[in-house]
C-alpha cells in the first residue's frame, strides 16, 4: 500500500521537491554563518517568516498581499517556461518576453493612454510575436532555443530603455506613476485589496495567474494539441512520423510561451506595483526565477502555482534580514541552489525507484521460496 | 581610432578565452551552458586578490596571483557542473543556467558581506581596483597594451596544439564524437569529461577576470559579466568549435562590441543620431543574425549534451 | 600436458534486473582456430561477449587466459591479454580518420605528443600482409561500410591481439565482402590468432568456422564440430524445435496498379551526392513488393522520400491514382499510406507515451478520439487500444497503460504493426519489419504481411534479410547505390545471383 504511493509519479516529484528545498535553505543557512555565524540562524528564519516578521495581523496580510502581487507574474513566468519545456525546449527567453511585455503594458497605459484590458492585450501579443522569433530561428534555422533566448533577452532590454525613456519622470530614471499618468490602466482589484488590509496592489492578476496555471494543465493532459505537444517534446521524429506539423508546433509553443511571460508582467506593471528604470543593465530576474519555481514545482502546471509561491514568498523574506550583517541576495542565492539541486530530480527519482526494485525483489524473494525463479517477463 | 582597435583586440580576448572554454567542455561532450556564472566567480576570485594582495609586490608577482585566482575560483566552480551532469546525469540545460543565477548572487553575496564587514554602510557590491589594474596595461604610445592581449593569443596556441596534437586532445574529441567507441579502447570517458569541464573553467575564470579588467577600474557584481559567456558560445558555433575558427569569429565581435563603447569618438556615427542603446543592442543582433546563417550546418561534436552511461551501449 | 585452450569461459553468469542474460555458459577456445558462437537474437552472444571484453562484470564464473584465470574488468584488462572485438556496431569516430581511430587509446607519443609516422608505417605493414587495402588518412565519414569494418580489425591487428571476436561482423556486408571477410578471417587463423566469431547465419558458420556453440535464452546448450553437423541440426539447437522458416502463402494475384513512383530523386544528408537517383517503381494489389539491398544504398532515403519525411528533389509520386509528391505527410497518410518505419524507437513509438496513446498516435485526431471542441475522448481510446492489443496479441506489463519503454522489442514492433494494419490502408510500407526479433515474432508480422496482400492490399517491404525477401516477397526489385538495378522473380533466382546485384556486379535496365 505505502509502496504504491512511493512508486506514484507525482508523490516522487514533491519528495524531490522538497529535499531540493530543504538542502537549498541548508546550504543558504551555511553560506550566512560563514559570513556572520552569529546572526545565521535569525537570518534564515527571516526569510522563511516572511510578511510573519509583523507580529500585527493587519501587517502581516498587507505584506502577504505584497508577496502574492509579485507571484503572480512569477507564476506566469514558471508556466511560460513550463509550457515550452513539455514540448523539449527551455525557454531562457523568458526573462525577455517579460521585458517586452513590461515595455508593452507600460507603453500602452501612459503612451497610449488604452484601458487595463487593452494593454494585456497587447502586452501578450507583443510577448507571443517576440517568442515567434525563437521559434523560427529554432524551427528554420536550428539555433539553438538558449542562445538565440540570452541574445533576444539583451535587445529586448536595451529596446525597451530606449522606449520607455519616452514616458519617464525627468527628475529621475523612473517611468511615470499609473495612479496619475495612466489610471484607466490601472488593474481592477475587485474589493480584494479589503482582504489584504487595504493592499490596493492586489488585483485580479492573482486570480487570472492561477485560472491560467488551470487552463495549461487542461490543455496539457485533456486536448488534442497537448497530445500533440507533448508527443512532439518526447520524440520530435516520431510526431513528424505520423504527421503532426512538428515546426509549427514550435512556433505555436514558443508564441504561447512569450505570450504567457509577458501577460505575466503585465499583471506586475499594470498594478503599479513597481515603475522600470530607464537606465536598467540587466533584465528583470523574473523570469529566471520562473525557471526555478518551474522545475521545483516537478514541471506540474499545479504543482508550479505552490512552488512558484515558495519562490516568491523567500525573495521577499529576504528583505528581512540583518542588512548590517547580511544582504537580500542571500535569496537568489538559495533559488540559484535550488534550480542546481534540481537537475539532481531525476537522480533522486532514480535512486527511489532502484531501492523500492531491491525491496520489492526481497519480498518476492521471501514469498516464493522454494519455488523456482522465474524468467524476466517484465 | 586607435581606440576602437585597442577594445576589439580586448573583447575579442575575452570571448576567444571563454570561447576556448566552452570548446574544451563540449569537445568532451559536455555542454557548459553555465561559463557565465564561470566568468563571474573567475572575477571574483581575481578581483578579491587585487583586493587583499600585498602592496608593492611589483608587477608581474601580482599579475600572475590574480591570474591564479582567477583560475582556482573558475575551475572549483566548473566542477559543480562536472559532478551534476558527469556523475549524476543531471540536465545540462537546466544546471548551466542554475550556475549562472548561482554565480551572480553568489558574488554579489560574498562581495556585500565582505564590504559590509569593513564598513558597515557599504552595503554595494563593488569591488575596486585601480592601482592594480594598471600592473596589467602597457602603454605603447597612446595604444594601451593589455597583457591579456597576449595571454589570449597564448591560450589560442595552446588549445590549438592541445586539441590536433596530442594524444589528450584526440582523446578529449573522441569523448565527444563517440563516447562508446572511447570507452572501448579503454578510455575512462567519464575522466576525459570531467578534464573537458575543468579546462573550461581555467578558461572561463580567466575569461572573467579578463573582461573586467578590460576598460572599467571598478566592478559591480549584481551585473554579473552582460551575457559575455553566452555571446562566447556564439562565437564558438560560429567557429564551428575549431580554436582558428574561433578566434577569427572573436574579433568580429569583438570589433561590434567595441562599437558600443566607442562609437561617440567617429563624427560619422554621431552625425547619425542612433541612440546608444542601439549600439549596445549591435553584438547581440549580429550574433542571432550569424546563429541564424551558420546553425544549420553545425559541426557539434555528435554526442554533446548526452550523458555518458556505460550500461547504455 | 600444454594447455590448448586460449581463453575458457567457465560457468558465466550475467543478470539484469528482471532478466538473467548468462546462465551457467561455458565456452572453450582453442588457440588458432574459429569458433562460431550461436544464438537467435536475445540468445545472450553478445552479453557473453561483452563479459569477456570487460563492458560487463559476471556475477558468477571464471575466465582463463592460456589456462591462467584472469579477473577482466574492463577493456584495458582486456587489451592487456590481447584480446580485441570487432562490435556489431562499429566504434569508430566518424571525424576522425582511419589512422587515429586505430591508434586511439595505445597512441604513439613523446612527452604526450602525438607521433604518427611510425603507427602509420606500422598500419600499412599489415593491410599490406592480411590484404586490408585501407587508406590509413582516409576519414571514416567518406570510406565504406566494409572499409570500417577493416578499420576495426586493423585495430586489433595494431594492438597484437592474439584473440579476435567478431560480432555479428556479416549483418552490413554484401555476399561478395562477406567472401573476402571469410577469407581475412582464415588469414588470421593461419596466422595462430584464435578468433570467435558470433552469428546467426548457419551456412556462413558451416563455410568459416571449425567449431560452434550454441545459445539459447541465456543458456548453454552445446559445442559441435561444425563439419560433422548439417544445417538443419545446427538450427534445431539454436531455436530449440524444428521450425520452417518458410512462409506459407498463395500464388499472388496482381490487381491494379496503387502506387505509381516515377523518377524520384532524394538529397544525401551525409555526402553532396543524391541518395536515390531516378528510381520508377510500381506496386500493384495483391502484391508484396520487396527492396532488397545491403544497408545505406539510399532505401531509408527512398522511404522517407515516399513518406514525405525528406523532401523530394524531383519526381512525382501517385497513390490511388492521387499525385501527393508534395502533400504534407499527414494528408499522405490519410490517403491511404501506412508506414512501419525502419526505427520503432526514433520514429515509431513515442517511448514516453503509454501503449493506448501510442495506439492512437495516427489516428488521436479524428472524431473517434477527439471531440468538436478538441479535448481527447480517453474512454474510446482506452476501448480501442484493448481492441489492437487483444486481437494482435500485444504483450505488456500493465495492458493500455503501459509506458511503452518498458515493453520488449517485439511487442513494441508488434504493436506499431497492428496499429498501422488497423488503419485499413490501402498501401503498407513495412521497412525492416522484422529486424531484432526472435523467431516467433517474425513468423506472425509475415503472416500479417500476407494477409494484407491476400485482402488485396499493395504491400512494399524494405529489407536487409535475404531470407526474409526470398520468402515474403512476389517480386524483388535490388536497389545499390540509390538505384533499382535489376528486378527478379523469387521463384526463380536463387539468393547468390541476388547477391551479384546487392554488390553492384549484376545489372539491368529495369523498366518501370
Amino acid at each position: 500500500m505505502s509502496k504504491k504511493i512511493l512508486r506514484n509519479e507525482a508523490f516522487q516529484s514533491l519528495f524531490a521537491s522538497l529535499i531540493c528545498i530543504v538542502l537549498g535553505v541548508l546550504i543558504g543557512y551555511i553560506v550566512l554563518l560563514f559570513i556572520n555565524p552569529s546572526g545565521a540562524g535569525e537570518a534564515i528564519m527571516e526569510v522563511l517568516k516572511n510578511f510573519l516578521h509583523y507580529s500585527k495581523a493587519n501587517l502581516q496580510l498587507k505584506n502577504f498581499g505584497n508577496t502574492l502581487v509579485k507571484t503572480a507574474p512569477l507564476l506566469m513566468c514558471a508556466l511560460s517556461v513550463l509550457f515550452a519545456y513539455k514540448v523539449g525546449l527551455f525557454n531562457i527567453g523568458a526573462a525577455g518576453q517579460y521585458c517586452v511585455g513590461i515595455c508593452a503594458s507600460i507603453y500602452c497605459a501612459i503612451g497610449l493612454g488604452l484601458g487595463w484590458l487593452p494593454c494585456m492585450i497587447i502586452a501578450a501579443i507583443c510577448g507571443a510575436l517576440y517568442g515567434a522569433i525563437v521559434g523560427l530561428l529554432k524551427s528554420y534555422c536550428n539555433v539553438n532555443e538558449v542562445i538565440s533566448g540570452i541574445m533576444l533577452n539583451w535587445i529586448a532590454l536595451y529596446t525597451t530603455n530606449m522606449i520607455l525613456s519616452t514616458v519617464k519622470e525627468s527628475t529621475s530614471p523612473y517611468t511615470f506613476h499609473l495612479n496619475t499618468h495612466g489610471v484607466d490602466a490601472m488593474l481592477p482589484g475587485l474589493g480584494m485589496d479589503k482582504i489584504f488590509a487595504g493592499n490596493t496592489y492586489v488585483t485580479i492578476a492573482l486570480p487570472l495567474a492561477v485560472l491560467t496555471a488551470v487552463l495549461i494543465y487542461v490543455l496539457l493532459e485533456k486536448t488534442k494539441f497537448g497530445f500533440e505537444l507533448k508527443a512532439t517534446g518526447f520524440n520530435k521524429n516520431a510526431a513528424k512520423y505520423c504527421g503532426m506539423a512538428e515546426k509549427r508546433n514550435i512556433i505555436v509553443t514558443l508564441m504561447i510561451s512569450g505570450g504567457i511571460a509577458a501577460l505575466g508582467a503585465s499583471f506586475m506593471y499594470l498594478t503599479d506595483y513597481e515603475q522600470w528604470m530607464c537606465t536598467s543593465s540587466a533584465v528583470p530576474g523574473m523570469g529566471f526565477n520562473g525557471i526555478a519555481a518551474a522545475f521545483l514545482g516537478g514541471l506540474n502546471p499545479i504543482g508550479t502555482i505552490f512552488s512558484s509561491y515558495f519562490i516568491q514568498h523567500i525573495t521577499n523574506g529576504g528583505a528581512y534580514v540583518d542588512k548590517t550583517m547580511y544582504c537580500s541576495q542571500i535569496s537568489d542565492l538559495i533559488s540559484s541552489l535550488i534550480i542546481y539541486l534540481c537537475g539532481f530530480v531525476f537522480f533522486i527519482k532514480f535512486a527511489m525507484n532502484k531501492y523500492l526494485d531491491k525491496q520489492e525483489e526481497k519480498e518476492a524473494l521471501k514469498a516464493k521460496g522454494a519455488e523456482s525463479e522465474k524468467g524476466g517477463d517484465k | 581610432m586607435l581606440l576602437l582597435v585597442q577594445y576589439t583586440l580586448v573583447f575579442a580576448s575575452v570571448l576567444i578565452l571563454v570561447a576556448l572554454g566552452g570548446c574544451f567542455a563540449e569537445h568532451s561532450g559536455v555542454i557548459n551552458l553555465g561559463l557565465e556564472g564561470v566568468m563571474v566567480i573567475g572575477a571574483l576570485g581575481g578581483a578579491l586578490m587585487m583586493r587583499y594582495a600585498p602592496d608593492g609586490i611589483g608587477t608581474f608577482p601580482l599579475i600572475m596571483l590574480v591570474l591564479i585566482a582567477s583560475v582556482v575560483f573558475g575551475t572549483v566552480y566548473s566542477s559543480l557542473l562536472g559532478v551534476a551532469c558527469i556523475n549524476f546525469k543531471a540536465n545540462q540545460t537546466i544546471v548551466g543556467t542554475a550556475l549562472n543565477m548561482l554565480g551572480t548572487a553568489a558574488a554579489t553575496v560574498i562581495v556585500k558581506a565582505i564590504n559590509t564587514a569593513t564598513n558597515p554602510n557599504d552595503v554595494s557590491s563593488t569591488i575596486q581596483y585601480v592601482d592594480e589594474k594598471k600592473a596589467f596595461i602597457v602603454n605603447i604610445g597612446s595604444f594601451e597594451f593589455n597583457w591579456f592581449m597576449l595571454i589570449a593569443l597564448i591560450a589560442l596556441v595552446i588549445a590549438y596544439v592541445t586539441l590536433y596534437k596530442t594524444k589528450f586532445g584526440l582523446r578529449l574529441m573522441a569523448c565527444g564524437e563517440h563516447p562508446q567507441a572511447a570507452d572501448s579502447v579503454g578510455i575512462n570517458v567519464y575522466k576525459m569529461r570531467w578534464a573537458g569541464v575543468l579546462i573550461s573553467g581555467v578558461y572561463g575564470g580567466l575569461g572573467g577576470i579578463c573582461y573586467i579588467l578590460s576598460g572599467v577600474s571598478e566592478w559591480k557584481f549584481e551585473n554579473g559579466v552582460a551575457g559575455f559567456g553566452f555571446l562566447a558560445l556564439a562565437v564558438m558555433i560560429f567557429g564551428q568549435w575549431k580554436p582558428s575558427r574561433i578566434a577569427m569569429a572573436a574579433l568580429i565581435f569583438g570589433f561590434f562590441r567595441a562599437l558600443s563603447n566607442t562609437y561617440f569618438g567617429f563624427d560619422f556615427l554621431v552625425s547619425l543620431d542612433i541612440t546608444g542603446s542601439v549600439y549596445n543592442m549591435m553584438p547581440y543582433i549580429i550574433c542571432l543574425i550569424v546563429l541564424a546563417f551558420t546553425s544549420k550546418k553545425s559541426r557539434a561534436p555528435k554526442a554533446e549534451g548526452i550523458p555518458y552511461d556505460k550500461g547504455q551501449r | 600436458m600444454e594447455n590448448q585452450y586460449a581463453i575458457e569461459m567457465l560457468h558465466i553468469t550475467k543478470k539484469f534486473p528482471g532478466i538473467i542474460a548468462n546462465d551457467d555458459v561455458t565456452i572453450q577456445l582453442k588457440k588458432g582456430e574459429i569458433h562460431a558462437l550461436l544464438g537467435e537474437n536475445g540468445a545472450g552472444k553478445s552479453t557473453l561477449m561483452s563479459v569477456l571484453f570487460g563492458l560487463y562484470q559476471a556475477e558468477e564464473g571464471i575466465i582463463k587466459k592460456d589456462g591462467k584465470e584472469v579477473k577482466i574488468n574492463n577493456p584495458n584488462d582486456a587489451n592487456d591479454l590481447g584480446i580485441g572485438m570487432v562490435h556489431q556496431h562499429f566504434k569508430l569516430v566518424e571525424c576522425f580518420t582511419v589512422l587515429d581511430n586505430i591508434i586511439m587509446g595505445v597512441e604513439p607519443n613523446k612527452f604526450g605528443f602525438l607521433q604518427k609516422k611510425e603507427a602509420r608505417e606500422k598500419v600499412l605493414a599489415l593491410s599490406e600482409k592480411y590484404g586490408l587495402h585501407v587508406d590509413p588518412d582516409a576519414y571514416i565519414e567518406d570510406i565504406t561500410v566494409g572499409m570500417q569494418q577493416r578499420t576495426e580489425i586493423l585495430k586489433m591487428l595494431y594492438r597484437e591481439n592474439e584473440v579476435l571476436i567478431f560480432d555479428e561482423p556479416t549483418a552490413v556486408l554484401t555476399p561478395q565482402e562477406i567472401e573476402e571477410l571469410m577469407q581475412i578471417m582464415k588469414n588470421l587463423a593461419a596466422e595462430g590468432k584464435s578468433i570467435l566469431f558470433i552469428s546467426h547465419k548457419l551456412n556462413e558458420i558451416k563455410a568459416v568456422a571449425d567449431r560452434c556453440s550454441v545459445l539459447r535464452k541465456g543458456k548453454y546448450i552445446g559445442t559441435v564440430d561444425t563439419k560433422d553437423a548439417t544445417i538443419e541440426e545446427l538450427s534445431a539447437m539454436m531455436v530449440g524445435h524444428d521450425v520452417s522458416l518458410h512462409v506459407q502463402k498463395d500464388e499472388s494475384k496482381p490487381g491494379e496498379v496503387i502506387l505509381d513512383i516515377e523518377n524520384m530523386t532524394v538529397a544525401s544528408k551525409m555526402h553532396n551526392n543524391n541518395a536515390v537517383k531516378n528510381v520508377s517503381l510500381k506496386v500493384r494489389r495483391g502484391e508484396v513488393v520487396c527492396i532488397a539491398g545491403i544497408d545505406g544504398n539510399g532505401q531509408t532515403e527512398f522511404v522517407h522520400g515516399l513518406t514525405g519525411l525528406e523532401p523530394l528533389v524531383s519526381g512525382k509520386v501517385t497513390l490511388c491514382g492521387q499525385d501527393i509528391t508534395k502533400m504534407p505527410i499527414r494528408k499522405k497518410l490519410t490517403s491511404g499510406m501506412s508506414h512501419i518505419p525502419e526505427d520503432r524507437h526514433k520514429h515509431g513509438l513515442v517511448l514516453d507515451y503509454s501503449l493506448e496513446d501510442n495506439c492512437v498516435l495516427q489516428r488521436y485526431y479524428e472524431p473517434e478520439f477527439t471531440d468538436k471542441f478538441g479535448f481527447l475522448r480517453r474512454d474510446n481510446i482506452r476501448k480501442y487500444s484493448e481492441k489492437l492489443i487483444e486481437q494482435y496479441d500485444v504483450r505488456s506489463g500493465q495492458g493500455p497503460i503501459t509506458i511503452a519503454r518498458s515493453m520488449s522489442g517485439g511487442n513494441q514492433q508488434k504493436a506499431i504493426v497492428a496499429r498501422e494494419i488497423d488503419k485499413n490502408p490501402e498501401l503498407l510500407i513495412a521497412v525492416q519489419p522484422t529486424r531484432g526479433l526472435d523467431v516467433g515474432a517474425i513468423e506472425y508480422i509475415h503472416k500479417q504481411i500476407v494477409a494484407q496482400r491476400d485482402a488485396g492490399k499493395g504491400v512494399l517491404i524494405v529489407s536487409l534479410e535475404l531470407e526474409e525477401v526470398m520468402d515474403v516477397s512476389d517480386r524483388i526489385l535490388v536497389m545499390f547505390e540509390g538505384e533499382i538495378v535489376g528486378e527478379l522473380d523469387p521463384k526463380t533466382t536463387t539468393e547468390e545471383e541476388l547477391g551479384l546485384y546487392m554488390a553492384g556486379a549484376k545489372r539491368d535496365e529495369v523498366k518501370a
